[in-house]
């Protein structure tokens, strides 16, 4: 996404959105009991735990303020938006808006596949909160935006997935909110009609009005926003600069990838300890060190023929070594049950810095993944300085005259 | 309480477009369309006349043109289960809806019930021309139209609401809900004429009987448009106590229903 030019835009001190100590927890029940048999016969469990998606967020949009909320996965970012629009109501803390809200969480929610596109178009925008009178004024530059043509008179069912996002983003956006709450949306549509979007949302800055915006793009949130929100696990980590935040986010990103599992779980690696020359588990080595990964693992069901094994990443995710037990020549006929196994480096070759490791079970042939924790874990180590890279090798200098 | 009541009217124009949309989706892709809303209730009074009033003889019991009779009764108690099992599920059913858009919720709700509403109105029509062309005697009773119809509202609003928030939280209400109406549905005189219960029941079982607030609604629509003191005095019975604890009711139990609802509101989204 090319970064673009934003308007001039009257800044205001006059709150759009105010947010003091909000905070919002789901209770996540460990089974859904939903029954009132369930619920009789568990009268005295409390069968859930208390999850704070939020946690203290104290925020103030000014009116014609453009704010994205950036974060990881999981960081709060759609319950922070949620909140502002009314969906959800926070456990505690207030909220108060000024102005009108469209709200665009989902691209044509609340479309009824039975209507045309025209009839929808007013059943939608008065969902959002429209009236009639108001949506008849503009319902030409609606349809017209949504490049829909004669389409609008059919059946939304009938719509391909890119006509349904043009008409609901068409509706949204020419309702001409004072707030306009975006959560992701951009990123669907073909570029031409990204462009078209941006453009569009440029204008209502330019006209003043106040955009909050969730997105994973970086880009995006730098490009068009005044402030930029990041959250991380429900807390306000940073607020202010988009480039000043937004450099600081890649650089926590860096450090802390997300690390990801998959696998068929046919085997499981339950725990994976970094063990030091004494057997105790460790974070930082130095060059030199021995270093024991030791990997406990469960086979649900007898596996054969399975291979294990194990690598180390640098922060960029470049593989700087890795092996695993059908490369050491080792087969295993069968595993069952509880098990440990010991991959044991006697002297670590790697030099400063922080390495991130894999550990994975697959079938021999590689196409049956049973278990893999891709970059979970890592450790740190320390070499006394006298070479750079990852390597530490003997390197013998001398010097002869010639 | 004043702000919500006042955002709901604000609101006005989804509650009619989402009734509209209602109205529209019903029937969309049938060929017959609207004409279904008064085959549903034909057959019904079909097979209820067939039963009740040629083999067990009903009309014998007082009961001129039993037809009417069934009808006066069947299309508001098909317009209170109708609007109360819609109602019932109506946030269930919109979760995805719920989760992505802000608006007073109670607007689905209600506008299942005056969805329901309308069908009413159209097969009410339709049975008032009927009476007309038969030459069936009516009253000015029929100007007590509305006033019954707003009380019809409050009662089956007030049950929609109350139900439909505890049916987020525990789906059993639905279950429940459907067996409720099947035993109600014999518990109020629609079938039979009130003669039957004050005839046949012990006196305290009557009593009972007369708690029930469908019948007293009932009995009022039978007043309106079947006329029952002259063309069917054992479907009479005049109750003003009856009927105004009925009113009573019906109103505590809209505020209780919409207290409740948004009370609970909030954590909608977190449970649907």
């Amino acid at each position: 996404m090319a970064p673009r030019e934003i308007g001039i835009r009257t800044k205001s001190e006059i709150p759009a959105i105010e947010l003091r100590g909000v905070s919002k927890n789901f209770r996540l029940y460990r089974d859904a009991n939903y029954s009132l048999k369930e619920k009789v016969i568990n009268f005295n469990k409390r069968g859930y735990d208390l999850f704070w998606a939020l946690q203290g967020i104290d925020l103030t949009i000014n009116k014609g303020e453009t704010v994205s909320i950036i974060g990881p996965n999981g960081s709060g970012k759609s319950t922070l938006l949620r909140i502002m629009t009314r969906i959800m109501s926070p456990t505690e803390g207030m909220i108060t808006t000024h102005g009108t809200i469209a709200a665009m969480l989902e691209l044509g929610a609340g479309f009824h596949p039975d209507l045309t596109g025209r009839e929808n178009i007013y059943l939608n925008a008065s969902i959002l909160g429209f009236k009639r009178r108001v949506i008849a004024g503009i319902i030409d530059e609606i349809i017209a935006f949504s490049e829909l043509g004669p389409f609008v008179e059919n059946q939304v069912k009938n719509y391909s997935t890119g006509m349904y996002v043009r008409l609901g983003f068409s509706v949204a956006i020419n309702l001409n909110p004072d707030i306009l709450l975006v959560d992701e949306v951009l990123a669907v549509g073909d570029e031409a009609y990204q462009t078209k979007c941006l453009n569009r949302i440029a204008r209502m800055q330019q006209e003043g009005k106040t955009i909050v915006l969730v997105t994973h793009s970086a880009g995006i949130a730098e490009s068009i926003s005044d402030r930029v929100l990041w959250l991380e696990k429900g807390v306000q980590k940073m607020l202010g600069d988009p480039h000043e935040v937004i450099d600081s986010y890649h650089e926590a990103m860096r450090q802390h990838p997300e690390g990801s599992e998959f696998g068929t779980r046919d085997i499981v690696i339950n725990r994976v300890e970094l063990l030091d020359g004494e057997g105790k588990e460790a974070e930082e080595f130095e060059t030199g060190d021995s270093l024991t990964l030791r990997m406990h693992y469960e086979a649900v069901k007898p596996v054969d023929d399975p291979v294990f094994g194990f690598g180390f990443y640098d922060p960029m995710g470049f593989m700087v070594y890795g092996t695993n037990t059908r490369l050491r020549g080792i087969d295993i006929a069968r595993v069952d049950g509880k098990n440990c196994m010991d991959f044991r480096v006697p002297s670590l070759a790697l030099l400063d810095g922080r390495y991130y490791v894999s550990v994975a079970a697959h079938s021999r042939d590689g196409t049956i993944n049973y278990h893999w924790l891709d970059k979970r874990f890592y450790f740190e180590v320390h070499s006394p300085g006298r070479e750079e890279g990852y390597f530490a090798m003997e390197c013998d200098i001398s010097m002869t005259p010639e | 309480m004043k702000e919500k009541l006042r955002r709901l009217f604000e609101y006005r124009e989804l509650l009619f477009n989402l009734t509209r949309k209602e109205v529209k989706v019903k029937y969309k892709n049938s060929f017959l369309g609207f004409i279904w809303s008064l085959v549903t209730p034909l057959m019904m009074l079909v097979v209820y006349y067939v039963a009740f009033g040629i083999i067990f003889k009903m009309q014998r019991a007082d009961m001129q043109y039993y037809a009417f009779y069934l009808m006066a009764g069947i299309l508001p108690w098909n317009f209170m289960a109708i609007g109360l099992m819609m109602g019932v599920g109506s946030l269930v059913g919109n979760a995805n809806l719920m989760k992505k858009v802000y608006f007073p919720r109670e607007t689905l709700t209600l506008s299942y019930i005056g969805s329901a509403a309308f069908h009413f109105l159209l097969q009410e029509m339709v049975l008032i021309i009927f009476m007309l062309i038969f030459q069936v005697p009516m009253t000015w009773w029929i100007f007590a139209f509305p006033l019954v119809l707003l009380l019809q509202m409050t009662f089956v609003a007030g049950l929609s609401l109350l139900l439909a928030t505890l049916n987020v939280f525990y789906r059993d209400v639905m279950h429940f809900t459907e067996i409720l109406l099947m035993a109600w549905f014999w518990m109020t005189p629609i079938i039979y004429p009130i003669s039957f219960i004050s005839d046949n029941l012990p006196a305290w079982a009557a009593k009972l009987y007369m708690l029930n607030p469908m019948t007293h609604i009932i009995l009022l629509w039978q007043r309106i448009v079947y006329n029952s003191p002259v063309n069917g005095p054992a479907a009479y019975y005049w109750s003003p106590w009856g009927l105004l604890g009925t009113v009573v009711f019906s109103i505590a139990l809209l505020v209780i229903g919409y207290n409740t609802f948004h009370r609970l509101e909030g954590r909608f989204v977190e449970f649907i």
